[in-house]
């Protein structure tokens, strides 16, 4: 009798960390909207959030949002919700997948079964002790940038958040590409051959300042989360291709406020992080149409008129462009490795789109909080034509404000889904060396 | 004679129009037409300021300002037609140090000076240059009445000059040592000979380096297209003066020979970027993209079209010459043409006067222009399916280093007047070459999880290179090489540095390996008549093995704003060694200021070696006529003792602090 017990506990367990999902998972997953848009008391479009009003709006606000503008550093101002809905053949490639990836047998392992979509659909069960862990691979093999985008340029701005003093402007190019698990531009499903069996890479050249220029930076993730990602340096001053070892990935990128582990939100392994569902809110995050959106003169037009966002603020160091009250999943990480810089990441990843960089806040090994960071998105049909009906949210523009330092650095995005601009020969280390 | 190949550790960095730059000669057809694209030309411009002091040399004087460089560098990029992309990169500089410092390297360099005569002879310990014991007229007053020993000061003035390495080791009695002119050329021609781009540079083009026939202003005007296939292949071609960079180690080459490097500009402590002399060159390669098995593979050839050049080593009297070399270069030369005193020759004692063309160099032989001439190289370069880039790499390419080789007929003897016949070897009297060298070599780099580093890996053989050995006839042979580096990048966290950001620390491993090392100790070799080398070493004397570590600690501070970071460089056979801290510092955007210092250590007390005094040339008189050829080994710090200094011990007495600036506009 107890043994039968034991058994029928073990298997309540096994299928409650991994219950079937279901279609109707998928159409909530990736339409959450579907009944209507969330509402908080007292919020509405037009809805400015400031330090005078902001204890109203606290349950609204992600920890780290909240303090920046309880200390007056920035406000907020609220725009209407928006349906960010995802490309048709991810959604499909979703179901055509359902219920095929499976969680390792143990934390950190990896998953089996994965083909391409979204692997763990279903809503987070707060029971689930694994929930985050299956969010953490949904991000991982989430539609992030797309199959394959570039960003020309991203602007890194250092800011004195105190003075307001510009000390460094960057010019970076960034590429993406997905090796596997593509789903929309050709080679699907994945660039072939691929003996590696590489997932993604990321390559990003620096165009300035001159004692950076010419620095390009290749990292390429294998789809065996075991594996450590390989990760090049190109240093224009040395005209050679440096490994970089596993460290300096936790350093901060050539002086800015960003580690290469904090791209596009989380930018290393799986296994990297212990990951912890802690429930789902609605809080604000900067989600806007660029079209819309305050624009700025700090940095030049582009040639055919594209103006970036507008930043304010205390420093300078804010998004100025609205920010929408959206369903998120509260998910912390916390490094496995005890030399790792910080203590935990808590991220407020965006529901429907499962990006991770809507709302950050980064703590140090002491438990204090450090940094506050945030990437703004564009709807895609209200940016560059380009983007128009890709369904990717177009990052627009970052704010990584370093509140110990009392430093932040600004990012000014042109991004554009350009399968064109990101041939894989590029993410290729020979490609660093002879430039193109 | 063969300098010292082993690589540098280094610690470790516009009057033209821009039009003259671009006009890039027809090296190809289908080339872009330069005006086809639209796109502006993307231009920067930077002044570069170096300021340097050093402080007292070997013997006791103080140098004071060594350099005052203002460098104007113009960077233009330019999209052409049908893919084709332009650089081009100009670059001119300034260093007053000859106008400011004329006491030390410009007009009013040198002076007269004195030369050692251990034995006495003559009542004497020393000798005014053209002073020496052994003269035309004490010879014929020995016997020799054809001799040819003096030489005429009118011609060879005991003035301009310093003694022969005494920067780095001052004057030591019973060495052999000369005096070596140490005035720009224009200003005294005694021993200016171009050995490829210096030696014979007057100060105008000491001032203005990139000013010449050369034009050196042109650093860089390359084309370059990435042509892409079917299946993640491309076709990429770059053609035009540029720096080609094999290989995966920092401050040594071993594989990046492909372009030679200028010396002169701050000896071994530029960032190579900085010095390699871009040449003429197309690369083309064949990116194969991934297979089955290698995530990436491609092919790549070199062709070094351009006409040859040498390693810039620095003029003598200029503030960079790198091993001294090229004041013994000079002094040889001068030698050669005009004669002069040597210190402590005859018997090893008396200070002697030689005519011209006795003992010297007598010509530098310069490879003109020719296809055999050219310079070619091929690399594959790839990734494993577990990660591991490599490379293999194969060069066939000239010497950028001269080797002296022992002249066979010319000179004269001294004693008889006569000519030498090649029954007389081991003469101190050479004629300089470049040799044709064949290298084959790889490298790899890799990531250490466990240890939380990157490997890097490099090694080469080369075969054909030349080293000194007074054993041999013409005083050199020519060995193969293996050199090779190990090196280990490690971002580690030191929290007083800095708790939340890595410094990194990169040690590195230099081995070279001289093969069939030909090395006679103390009294081990065996002449024909019974004697030995009872006097010293004789043979190479390049280290058969030779060890360099250099260690990099490099911390980020304030946003990578301020980074402050020290090198040491420890040559373990010269046992001396560089310390180099330095602390660089952006203000803004468009300014960077560093500032440094360099100071070495260590001693030299053991990088002497057998001068070839008693190399026994012209027996009967310079001993037994059976043994010619047979050195009895007496030592010096000259010549050869800089081969076994390295550039380090040559340099231990140029302690140095400098500050640069850089502003972009």
């Amino acid at each position: 009798m107890l043994k039968k017990l034991s058994l029928a506990l073990v298997v309540a367990g096994f299928i409650g960390g991994a219950h079937a999902a279901t279609e109707a998972d998928v159409e909530k997953s990736f339409h959450p909207y579907k009944g209507g848009f969330p509402t908080f008391p007292g919020l509405k479009a037009g809805t400015t959030i400031s330090k005078d009003n902001v204890e109203q709006f606290k349950d609204a606000l992600a920890d780290g949002t909240y303090l920046m503008i309880k200390n007056g550093y920035t406000t907020v101002t609220v725009g209407e919700t928006t349906d960010f809905k995802l490309p048709q053949e991810y959604i499909q490639a979703t179901l055509d997948n359902l219920n095929k990836s499976q969680l390792g047998a143990a934390v950190g392992d990896n998953i089996v079964g994965f083909a391409a979509g979204r692997p763990f659909p279903e809503e987070p069960d707060i029971k689930d002790p694994r929930a985050g862990e299956k969010l953490a691979w949904n991000y991982k093999y989430g539609l992030n940038w797309g199959d394959n985008a570039i960003i020309n340029p991203l602007i890194f701005k250092y800011r004195n958040m105190e003075s307001g003093e510009v000390e460094r402007t960057l010019r970076n190019k960034f590429h993406f590409l997905n090796f596997k698990h593509r789903i929309r531009d050709e080679p699907v499903p994945e660039v072939t051959p691929n003996p590696s069996d590489l997932f993604r890479a990321i390559y990003l050249e620096v165009e300035g300042p001159e004692d950076l220029k010419g620095t390009k930076l290749l990292i390429q993730r294998y789809d065996d989360d075991a594996k450590l990602d390989d990760a090049y340096l190109y240093l224009g001053f040395q005209r050679r291709v440096r490994r970089l070892a596993t460290g300096q990935v936790t350093d901060a990128f050539l002086g800015s406020d960003l580690m290469i582990e904090d791209f596009e939100g989380y930018n290393g392994r799986v296994a990297d992080m212990k990951w912890t569902y802690k429930g789902t809110r609605n809080v604000l995050l900067p989600m806007w149409n660029h079209n819309e959106a305050p624009l700025s003169d700090e940095i030049d037009p582009d040639a055919d008129g594209y103006k970036y966002i507008a930043f304010g603020g205390k420093g300078g160091c804010f998004l100025q462009a609205p920010w929408q009250l959206r369903k998120t999943y509260v998910l912390e990480a916390a490094p496995v490795n005890p030399n790792h810089p910080i203590g935990k990441r808590v991220f407020y990843m965006d529901a429907q789109l499962q990006n991770l960089n809507g709302a950050i806040e980064i703590y140090d090994r002491k438990g204090e909080l450090w940094k506050v960071w945030s990437v703004g998105k564009s709807h895609p049909d209200h940016h560059l034509p380009i983007n128009k009906g890709t369904g990717v949210g177009i990052d627009d523009g970052f704010q990584m404000v370093d509140i110990q330092s009392n430093h932040c650095t600004t990012g000014h995005f042109r991004g554009e889904i350009a399968p064109k601009e990101t041939p894989p020969q590029k993410f290729q280390v020979q490609y660093m060396r002879g430039g193109d | 004679m063969k300098w010292y190949q082993h690589q540098r550790p280094a610690c470790g960095l516009i009057a033209a129009s821009i039009a003259a730059a671009f006009a890039l000669p027809a090296v190809a057809g289908g080339l872009p037409d330069m005006g086809a694209s639209a796109k502006p030309w993307e231009v920067d411009v930077l002044y570069d300021n170096h300021l340097a002091y050093r402080g007292e040399d070997a013997t006791g004087h103080t140098v004071g300002l060594s350099k005052f460089r203002n460098t104007l560098t113009v960077e233009a990029d330019k999209p052409v037609a049908d893919g084709w992309k332009f650089r081009g990169v100009l670059r001119g500089s300034f260093d007053a140090v000859y106008r400011l410092n004329d006491d030390e390297y410009g007009d009013k360099a040198g002076g007269p000076v004195t030369l050692g005569n251990v034995s006495g002879a003559g009542g004497v310990f020393e000798v005014p240059h053209g002073g020496g014991i052994i003269n035309n007229q004490s010879a014929a007053a020995m016997g020799l009445t054809t001799n040819a020993f003096g030489f005429d000061t009118t011609a060879n003035p005991n003035d301009g000059m310093r003694v022969l390495g005494d920067r780095w080791h001052g004057v030591t009695p019973g060495d052999v040592a000369f005096g070596v002119p140490v005035r720009p050329c224009d200003e005294d021609s005694r021993g200016c000979r171009d050995f490829g781009g210096y030696g014979d540079l007057d100060r105008t083009e000491l001032e203005l380096p990139e000013f010449n026939d050369r034009l050196d202003f042109i650093r860089e005007a390359h084309v370059r297209k990435t042509t892409y296939l079917d299946d993640g292949r491309a076709l990429y071609l770059k053609i035009g003066k540029q720096q080609v960079i094999w290989g995966r180690t920092d401050l040594f080459r071993v594989l990046d020979v492909i372009n030679p490097v200028d010396y002169s500009r701050n000896n071994i402590y530029d960032e190579l970027e900085d010095i390699r002399i871009p040449m003429w060159i197309a690369q083309a390669e064949y990116r194969m993209g991934p297979s089955e098995t290698m995530q990436d593979r491609n092919i790549s050839l070199v062709w070094n079209f351009d006409k040859f050049r040498p390693n810039n080593l620095g003029q003598c009297g200029s503030p960079n010459v790198i091993l001294d070399a090229a004041c013994f270069f000079r002094g040889m030369a001068n030698l050669w043409d005009n004669g002069g005193t040597v210190a402590n020759f005859a018997d090893g004692a008396v200070a002697t006067d030689f005519g011209p063309h006795q003992i010297g160099i007598r010509d530098v032989h310069l490879p003109d222009w020719s296809i055999e001439n050219t310079q070619l190289g091929v690399k594959f370069e790839g990734v494993t399916e577990g990660g591991v880039s490599f490379s293999l790499n194969a060069l066939t390419y000239r010497s950028q280093l001269p080797s002296l080789r022992g002249l066979v007929t010319g000179p004269t003897n001294p004693f008889t007047g006569a000519p030498k016949t090649a029954d007389e070897t081991n003469l101190i009297a050479f004629d300089v070459y470049y040799p044709r060298l064949n290298m084959i070599g790889g490298s790899a780099d890799f990531e250490a999880e466990a240890l939380g580093a990157a490997i890097r890996l490099e090694g080469a053989l080369t075969v054909g290179e030349e080293f000194p050995n007074s054993a041999r006839e013409r005083l050199f042979s020519r060995n193969k090489v293996w050199r090779s580096v190990i090196g280990i990048d490690r971002p580690t966290f030191i929290p007083w540095i800095n708790p939340r950001r890595t410094t990194l620390i990169s040690a590195q491993l230099f081995w070279q390996h001289i093969f069939d090392h030909e090395y006679y100790e103390t009294g081990t070799r065996v002449a024909p008549s019974g004697a030995t080398n009872a006097l010293g070493p004789v043979g190479m004397a390049d280290w058969k093995d030779n060890f360099i570590g250099t260690l990099l600690v490099k911390a980020f501070l304030m946003n990578d704003r301020l980074s402050p970071e020290l090198i040491i460089a420890r040559d373990f056979r010269s046992r001396t060694h560089a310390i180099a801290p330095k602390v660089e510092w952006s203000v803004s955007d468009q300014l960077k200021v560093t500032f440094g210092a360099n100071f070495k250590g260590g001693s030299n007390s053991g990088n002497r070696f057998d001068d070839c005094r008693s190399c026994n040339p012209y027996g009967p008189f310079t001993g037994p006529v059976d043994d010619i050829g047979y050195s009895l080994g007496l030592g010096s710090y000259e010549p050869l003792g800089r081969f076994r200094a390295g550039p380090i011990g040559t340099a231990i007495n140029e302690d140095e602090v400098f500050v640069t600036l850089r502003y972009k506009f």
